[in-house]
């Protein structure tokens, strides 16, 4: 039975739980799509997604963090639930929110860069608040920039008209998540990274 | 109720996972290069056909009712304007014919995922995507599928146990926090036994390739596909 | 066969595995017994390369482990701990192919021995069921072919029975001795006796990460206790005898699933 063996070319111990990382944070941030929050400044309710965004570049860096939006991009083309309202569907892709989607992986390698400053991880918590903070703003500035642009393309708006359906209601609680996520890092409830 | 793949025997669920995916892109391709009352109703009956060819109906396009605001909000919002003529017709019908692009896009989507498990998406990922990305992408793909439902279980779990100790008095901030807190460290606990039971079943570069293969009825679906690219690529150029 | 000869493992400034020297014949039942942190885990991922030491060499088949890990991986088939963090894809049928399929076998020999692991654990002709629909035996059984389907010579499993209920523990016991029964070798790892101790061969117990106990079963009872592992007939009146409420509660955690019903049911 082990004829052969030295064909197989193993993965390697460490992908293998990177990959899993990968994977188990793009189902987090699915599942983030299931819960949601009542919004204090806007009627438009709160879902996770952009935080799972911001902590997969925190807890999985400028490479590890991309990969696994990528995964939940392409597991949400393929018929996983993950994108908002629990749908999915390669259609979803070129649809009204396609830019912010595009724009996760990006997001999540903008913020990943800044917390770790290379590919080498480090404790997130060491970063510092200001780091942490403009991370993520950065990440957010990405992610509806690309949101924005999807729209104006998607459904033939003007930039002003993209602003007013796609950022005005969903904006402030992004400082929400923000803050949510710097409580998080700063808590010490996770030792994984 | 979640649209999502349901087990079957109809047309499109014998067909090869590549083919309908190819419709699918063809598909978008097309509604994009086509956006005019009379393109849009082609590529209606069109997009009627292949849910109807995957045994679905009205009740898979549900799953998208998230989109309907803003498909419907958008012409509202392109068509007003502040002063003379207070609505503009011509841009409002112009993004009107945007959103029913979109809407019809996701028919089509729901198609594919009705009549397509798990199984078929990875085989065609590696059958597409070359060398070992498309082995890390196959197997990524299927772990969100199979994990999903248990990372969601953690996080309802959280929030149910953090309502029944009176968080629900917390600000939001803090709830997001406690909720996100156990979700994630409940999913580093997961991977990290995945990762192990990973390598442990020899998890390798170069796997045994997946079963696929294209059969009778993939030939008009392919035509079909190519057709609609070739008509979208006609229009560009 | 697996030889272990001098291995000491270290997590920082903890023993984990402390100079053991060990060998498992083929064909043999063997039970690792002893309490959390008694490093039994650490020592069983030895044998198949998960855990490398950092003294001392372990062998699968007579070559050293750490020369060829596939060899290593397929010899000595590994079921962990909670069987839902170690299913990778949606159906039954697919999560056994995959060890064959990263083999690299045929198709045809895939499709043979994902038969035949089904038909080990008494799963025959549930390859296309759901894996979030299937009860905690069930999953613990599919777990098991997963490990079957590499054709090992020896197979693993890190506390089999965390989590179960009674029926699923039996349907579970009865399978493993089958296999024994067939020549596969086992070894159990477990904190408690009671389940195994009637199909062990031999029992090891291990304390502070050093063996304490190697015995045959009879003669192992009576020192077990004392390395708080439990026994038949003794602390049955514990109140914590049976899984723990938590563990329970983890493993009907993707039962929500439509289904479920049905698949514990044919469990039971």
């Amino acid at each position: 039975m082990s004829t052969r063996t030295e064909s197989v070319d193993l993965v390697g111990d460490e992908a293998a739980v990177n990959l899993a990382r990968a994977a188990l944070f793009a189902a987090l941030v699915g599942a983030f799509a299931y819960v949601s929050f009542p919004n204090p400044v806007s009627p438009v309710s709160v879902t996770l997604q952009v935080l799972g965004v911001f902590l997969a570049g925190i807890y999985l860096g400028p490479l590890w963090g991309p990969i696994a939006l990528v995964l939940y991009v392409a597991a949400g083309a393929l018929g996983a639930p993950v994108f908002e309202g629990a749908s999915a569907g390669v259609g979803v892709l070129v649809g009204q929110s396609a830019g912010y989607l595009w724009s996760y992986p990006l997001a999540a390698g903008v913020v990943g860069a800044v917390v770790h400053r290379s590919t080498t991880l480090r404790d997130p918590a060491s970063a510092g608040l200001a780091t942490l903070v403009g991370a993520m703003v950065l990440g957010t500035v990405v992610i509806y920039a690309a949101g924005v642009a999807g729209l104006v393309v998607v459904l033939s708006l003007g930039p002003v008209e993209a602003v007013t359906v796609g950022a005005v209601a969903f904006l402030p609680a992004e400082g929400l998540k923000i803050a949510a996520a710097v409580g998080i890092v700063r808590s010490d409830a996770i030792a994984a990274a | 109720m979640t649209l999502s793949y349901v087990p079957g025997d109809s047309l499109a669920h014998r067909l090869d996972s590549r083919s309908k995916l190819l419709v699918q892109v063809g598909f978008a391709a097309a509604a994009y290069a086509y956006t005019t009352p009379r393109g849009l109703a082609l590529l209606t009956l069109v997009a009627g056909g292949c849910l109807w060819a995957a045994g679905g109906g009205a009740r898979d396009l549900w799953g998208y009712r998230f989109a309907l605001p803003v498909l419907l909000v958008a012409p509202i919002v392109a068509g007003a304007t502040l002063g003379d003529p207070w609505f503009r017709v011509g841009r409002a019908g112009d993004t009107a014919l945007a959103s029913y692009r979109v809407a019809v896009v996701l028919v089509v989507a729901a198609a594919y995922v009705r009549s397509t498990p798990v199984r078929d998406s990875r085989a065609a990922i590696r059958r597409v995507v070359p060398g070992r990305a498309g082995v890390f992408l196959g197997v990524g793909v299927a772990l969100v599928f199979r994990f999903l439902p248990l990372v969601r279980h953690d996080l309802l779990a959280a929030r149910t146990a953090i309502g029944a100790r009176g968080g629900g008095e917390r600000p939001v901030r803090e709830r997001i926090r406690l909720v996100a807190t156990a979700g994630l460290s409940r999913a580093f606990a997961r991977a990290d036994r995945l990762g192990i039971a990973l390598s442990a079943r020899c998890f390798a570069w170069n796997p045994t390739l997946p079963r696929l293969a294209f059969g009778r009825a993939d030939a008009p679906a392919l035509a079909l596909g190519s057709g609609l690219l070739a008509a979208a690529a006609a229009a560009i150029v | 066969m697996i030889d272990v000869d001098g291995v000491t493992c270290r997590y920082g400034d903890v023993v984990a595995v402390d100079d053991v020297t060990l060998t498992v014949p083929d064909g043999e039942f063997l039970v690792v017994a002893g309490a959390n942190g008694s490093g039994k885990t650490t020592l069983v991922r030895t044998f198949n390369g998960l855990v490398t030491p950092d003294e001392g060499t372990v062998r699968a088949n007579g070559t050293p482990v750490a020369d060829d890990l596939v060899a290593a991986r397929t010899a000595v088939g590994m079921v962990f701990q909670d069987p839902r963090d170690q299913l990778v894809s949606a159906t039954v049928g697919a999560d056994v192919a995959f060890g064959p399929e990263n083999l690299g076998l045929t198709r045809r020999e895939i499709d043979r021995r994902v038969d035949h692991a089904l038909d080990a654990v008494n799963m025959a002709g549930r390859e296309d069921d759901r894996i979030a629909a299937l009860s905690g035996g069930e999953r613990e059984r599919i777990a098991v072919a997963g490990a079957l389907a590499m054709e090992p010579d020896h197979l693993v499993l890190d506390e089999p029975f965390a989590g179960l209920d009674e029926p699923a523990r039996r349907s579970v016991i009865d399978r493993l001795r089958g296999l024994h029964r067939a020549g596969t070798s086992v070894v159990v790892v477990t904190h408690d006796l009671r389940d195994v101790l009637a199909l062990a061969d031999r029992v090891l117990g291990l304390a502070n990460g050093r063996i304490a106990v190697d015995a045959p079963p009879s003669a192992a009872v009576d020192r077990l206790p004392a390395l708080d592992v439990r026994v038949p007939g003794r602390f049955e009146a514990d109140g914590d005898s049976g899984a723990p409420a938590d563990g329970d509660a983890e493993a009907t955690a993707d039962d929500s699933a439509a289904g479920s019903a049905a698949g514990r049911k044919r469990d039971r």
